[in-house]
């Protein structure tokens, strides 16, 4: 099935066309961009501190507590998903003929059910037993290899596409 | 030496011994370095964050100084990002060193440094040797970790707008830096 008519469609919209050619610095591509950043320092860096303390890191901090973090990184989460969404719109030629822009898509997945499985056994009081903080730590060491792996897929993005726009 | 003549020393003296250019100029090198800088950016914005969040009065009833045990990490994640950040330098120098969100960069990074320097020299030993886990922490060190969170943001912003920055030739060359190439 041919889905360039689709890419095409995407790109003669105000939206995507605003995404990639707003000459704004603010308010345009390269703010957009600087939001993923910020937003993915935030996701994927307090999954990490938290991934690091249930390895043991300052584990003078009871997890229940680490819990108070997680609405920044959702929000964080919600800042990237919105601003990737709209690089998506500016670019879906570009990310959706790439095969690394699916598998990023799918460590970011398994990175925030693991996140939400975590929680849910931070809530339950699961940790403390020795048996339940191994597999504690086997789900912090998977979340860990999701977000190295979605970051190096998010910067492989920009050398391994093989079309910029439907048209080019 | 006047700041221009000291940009165009530095960028002929980084071109003439680079020992990384070959590394750099092979496939993948470049965005295998990218990442890593990314990496080590979520490693210093969640370890500092953290920490900063904690002097800002988030989970409270952790001690202070329990916290403070992230900031290795962080640290590290800082160390993977000065080395990142040179071979990007030592490759490219003109595309820094001429570029003035490379300049604002570098600026963060000092207001960055500057101030956790301060937290340690007005507060540690407030905050980590008080008998009393401190719960609240002092109002200083409250406006030291608002600060740190505004510049790293600042560090991350500079940094990745350094790519619609890039310098042109040079038309006029009466700013206090060059942002063009003037040769």
């Amino acid at each position: 099935m041919n889905i360039d008519p689709f890419f095409l469609w995407v790109e003669s919209t105000a939206l995507s066309q605003w995404v990639t050619g707003s000459p704004s610095v603010a308010f345009g591509f390269p703010g957009i961009l600087t939001l993923h950043a910020i937003g993915m320092g935030v996701a994927a860096g307090l999954a990490t501190a938290l991934d690091l303390r249930i390895f043991g890191v300052a584990r003078g901090i009871p997890l229940i507590e680490f819990r108070r973090f997680l609405p920044i990184l959702w929000a964080g989460f919600w800042l990237n998903a919105v601003s990737g969404v709209l690089l998506l719109i500016g670019y879906p030629t570009k990310a959706l003929t790439n095969p690394v822009f699916y598998l990023k898509l799918t460590f970011i997945f398994w990175a925030m059910a693991i996140l939400v499985r975590i929680d849910r056994r931070v809530v339950a009081g699961l940790a403390g037993d020795p048996a339940r903080e191994r597999t504690l730590r086997r789900m912090a060491a998977v979340s860990l290899v999701c977000w190295i792996g979605a970051i190096f897929a998010g910067r492989f993005l920009a050398y391994t596409y093989s079309r910029l726009t439907a048209l080019g | 030496m006047n700041p221009h003549a000291l940009q165009v020393w530095l960028v002929h003296a980084i071109r003439e011994h680079s020992p990384v250019v070959d590394l750099m100029r092979t496939a993948w090198a470049w965005p295998i370095a990218e990442s890593f800088h990314f990496l080590g950016l979520c490693l210093l914005i969640g370890c500092v964050g953290t920490f900063d969040l904690r002097l800002l009065g988030v989970m409270r009833r952790v001690p202070i100084a329990t916290v403070h045990k992230l900031i290795p990490f962080g640290l590290l994640g800082f160390a993977i990002n000065i080395v990142s950040g040179s071979l990007f330098l030592l490759t490219e120098p003109d595309q820094y060193i001429y570029n003035p969100s490379f300049h604002f960069k570098l600026l963060f990074l000092a207001i960055a440094g500057t101030n956790a320097s301060l937290f340690y020299v007005t507060s540690f030993r407030r905050v980590f040797t008080d008998p009393s886990p401190r719960l609240d922490a002092p109002r200083h060190a409250k406006i030291i970790a608002a600060i740190s969170l505004c510049a790293w943001i600042g560090v991350i912003t500079a940094g990745r707008l350094l790519t619609f920055y890039r310098p042109i030739n040079c038309t006029t060359t009466d700013e206090v830096l060059l942002t063009c190439y003037p040769d």
